[in-house]
């Protein structure tokens, strides 16, 4: 509901910290495929705030930022994003493009797709796990890439979330490289309350009112 | 987010990184007295209650409108000012949201104050660049900044006082 936040029990929680903890690892896992480098990342952060809050939980909120958004549908409904600030995100492409773009203005369709494909391929294997580990349909719809300041990326995807009552809990996570630890990313995900009661029951824990 | 401020006669009023949100802002040149809403969405749910009125834009204009009475404000001398709107996630497949939320929020916030009869001053909205708004009350100057596109003068809120003396 609008503004509310939700009350969660241990079990609740540390199933929720659980799944983020699985799905996460695997598209970290997928990341260091595509990349060739090692990733690490932090254990998930599952907090329970209202939704206007989530824009200052990512980072920054004035570092610019390159933000992959990617609404979930099936039977659990809801959103993902990654955040990637602007150094991190010119790692990734020369990682991935052997070059970067120098600033966010230099953007074109190339760095923007190789965002995209990195959104797929985290989104895939996150939603996979979930899928594997409850047996409930969980997929992806294609990513959407911006540039632009965490707080404005996030204050949309969140908006959107809002409007359609995606709106319980958010889980909140870092990941890192593991060789100089400089390229970080944010992990937002915000589900419906109707979407994390059915991963709830797949699990045989108790859902929440 | 969601939230109203309300100054009067000095310092400035910031919105920061306004995506699909818009940032409204009001002033009156007499008075001194300058308020702004950060709406997030184009109307308050039906079936719950509003917790924060500026959220929304259908009752973030009458919100704005008393904060800044209580303030001081004559609410018919308003000039109006707002930007955002926009819809941030440029590349991909799903772009032309279902939802829209940015366009929602700029039309929204356009028939609200056509209602009013309100003046509007200047309107920077839609696009795919996130905005921040800066006012200054002191100097008059309503900055917009945008991630790739840098900072511009949006309007000046003085020149409307020396035009109606």
């Amino acid at each position: 509901m609008a503004g509310q936040t939700y009350e969660f029990d241990l079990m609740q929680m540390s199933a929720i910290r659980e799944m983020a903890n699985i799905g996460l690892g695997h598209a970290t896992t997928a990341l260091a495929n595509v990349t060739g480098k090692s990733f690490n990342m932090d254990i998930p952060n599952v907090e329970t705030v209202c939704l206007e809050e989530v824009p200052m939980m990512m980072g920054d909120p004035s570092d610019v930022c390159v933000g992959i958004s990617m609404p979930i549908e099936g039977d659990v409904e809801g959103y993902t994003a990654f955040l990637f600030p602007w150094k991190s995100a010119q790692e990734l492409w020369g990682m991935l493009l052997g070059y970067s773009p120098e600033s966010p203005e230099d953007v074109d369709d190339l760095p923007a797709s190789a965002m995209l494909e990195v959104g797929n391929i985290l989104s895939a294997s996150f939603m996979n796990a979930l899928s594997d580990m409850t047996g409930l349909k969980i997929h992806a719809t294609p990513p959407m890439v911006s540039i632009d300041l965490a707080y404005t990326i996030a204050a949309s995807i969140v908006a959107e979330a809002e409007l359609s009552d995606a709106v319980a809990l958010a889980i909140e996570t870092r990941l890192f490289g593991m060789e100089n630890q400089q390229t970080t990313g944010y992990f937002l995900c915000v589900p419906t309350l109707e979407g994390l009661n059915k991963l709830f029951a797949a699990l045989g824990i108790q859902g929440a009112a | 987010m969601a939230e109203i401020k309300v100054i009067k006669g000095t310092g400035q009023l910031t919105c920061l990184g306004l995506g699909s949100c818009i940032g409204l802002l009001a002033y009156d040149a007499e008075s001194g007295v300058c308020g702004m809403a950060h709406i997030m969405l184009p109307e308050a749910f039906k079936d719950k209650p509003v917790d924060k009125p500026g959220k929304f834009a259908d009752t973030g204009v009458p919100a704005l409108l008393a904060e800044i009475e209580k303030a001081g404000g004559n609410i018919r001398r308003l000039t109006w000012v707002f930007t955002g709107g926009a819809q941030v996630f440029k590349y991909g497949a799903g772009t032309a949201s279902k939802l829209d939320v940015g366009a929602r929020n700029g039309e929204a916030v356009n028939a609200h104050l056509k209602k009013l009869g309100a003046r509007i001053l200047a309107q920077d909205i839609g696009g795919t660049s996130g905005r921040t708004m800066v006012a200054n009350i002191e100097t008059g100057e309503v900055r917009v900044r945008t991630v790739q596109g840098g900072e511009k003068t949006l309007c000046q809120l003085k020149r409307v006082r020396a035009e109606a003396a």
